[in-house]
């Protein structure tokens, strides 16, 4: 049976900011050196604005679609659109805690016939004092079985 | 490299196009990369064998690859990433080995301190031989807020 809420942990550790900030090629200093990251106001090296998406590494697909039960067929699956709604970013050295729902789930007719499905996976990442950190939307599109 | 630096509010004004960035070329082992660093292990991004199985002609970037560029373009443009609030793509097309990413803003609007940005990410190469793909496409398309000091 599917539940409304799945609720996960984040860590934002210090390696893994830096080998993210790197593979999406940042060369800003606040993501990697925390000397410069405390000039600028941050307690520590900043995480790069889409760090969040490695939340997959914390709920593989395969949990996901157990617990919260979208039902997709993944052979069909685009990932259609993000969206990201900041507070602050996180920094390395704070574990985020994550609240996932789907937010939306509805279908349209596609240019070319058929239907077309969105699905809006909305993870709100708080820190451990409880306060809003970002927000996650992951919008992925399941194509007509006969489209494509 | 580089630096944050103050961007205030009345350096900007609407309509105002923000100065091209390109990344890449891509290589599969920035696939690989963005794959063991953010955990998107889809073998489509990187096993050639596999991208063909499901028709693709080879490998393809993660639509997140572009899209993490494109957060880059938009701290450098402004100051820093800690200006960000909200920050939108639309995936529209794949974008594959060799390419180029070309990421491109424009002011739209500024609403007391949130300046709303316009942007996109086009992808430019060759592409895969066998899609006779136009040389330049856009990849993706998007919006961002950003909070400056006035």
């Amino acid at each position: 049976m599917a539940e409304d809420e799945l609720v996960f942990d984040l860590p934002v550790e210090l390696d893994h900011v830096q080998d993210f900030a790197r593979a999406v090629g940042e060369d800003n200093p606040v993501f990697f050196n925390a000397e410069v990251a405390e000039q600028h106001g941050f307690p520590n090296v900043v995480a790069p604005p889409t760090f969040t998406t490695t939340q997959i590494l914390q709920v593989p697909r395969e949990q996901r679609e157990r617990q919260l039960g979208a039902n997709l067929d993944y052979g069909r699956v685009l990932h259609g659109e993000q969206e990201f709604l900041y507070k602050r970013l996180p920094v390395a050295g704070e574990t985020l805690k994550g609240r996932m729902r789907i937010s939306k789930d509805f279908t349209k007719d596609g240019k070319r016939g058929g239907s077309m499905r969105f699905v809006t996976y909305e993870s709100v990442f708080t820190d451990e004092a409880g306060d809003e950190v970002l927000t996650a939307l992951y919008t992925l599109i399941e194509t007509a079985k006969d489209v494509g | 490299m580089s630096e944050v630096q103050r961007v205030s509010l009345d350096a900007i004004t609407p309509g105002m196009q923000l100065g091209q960035m390109v990344y890449g070329p891509m290589q599969r082992k920035d696939f690989k990369a963005y794959a063991d660093a953010s955990g998107d292990d889809n073998p489509i991004h990187q096993d050639d064998e596999y991208a063909k199985n499901t028709g693709a002609p080879s490998v393809f970037a993660m639509g997140m690859l572009p899209a993490g560029y494109l957060a880059h373009a938009l701290s450098d443009w402004f100051g820093g990433p800690q200006h960000l609030r909200r920050f939108k793509v639309r995936f529209t097309t794949r974008s594959w080995p060799d390419d180029e990413i070309v990421c491109e803003g424009r002011v739209t609007s500024i609403e007391g301190k949130l300046v709303r940005v316009e942007v996109e990410a086009r992808r430019r190469g060759e592409g895969p031989p066998e899609l006779n793909l136009e040389h330049e496409q856009l990849a993706l398309s998007g919006e961002a807020d950003i909070e400056l000091p006035a």
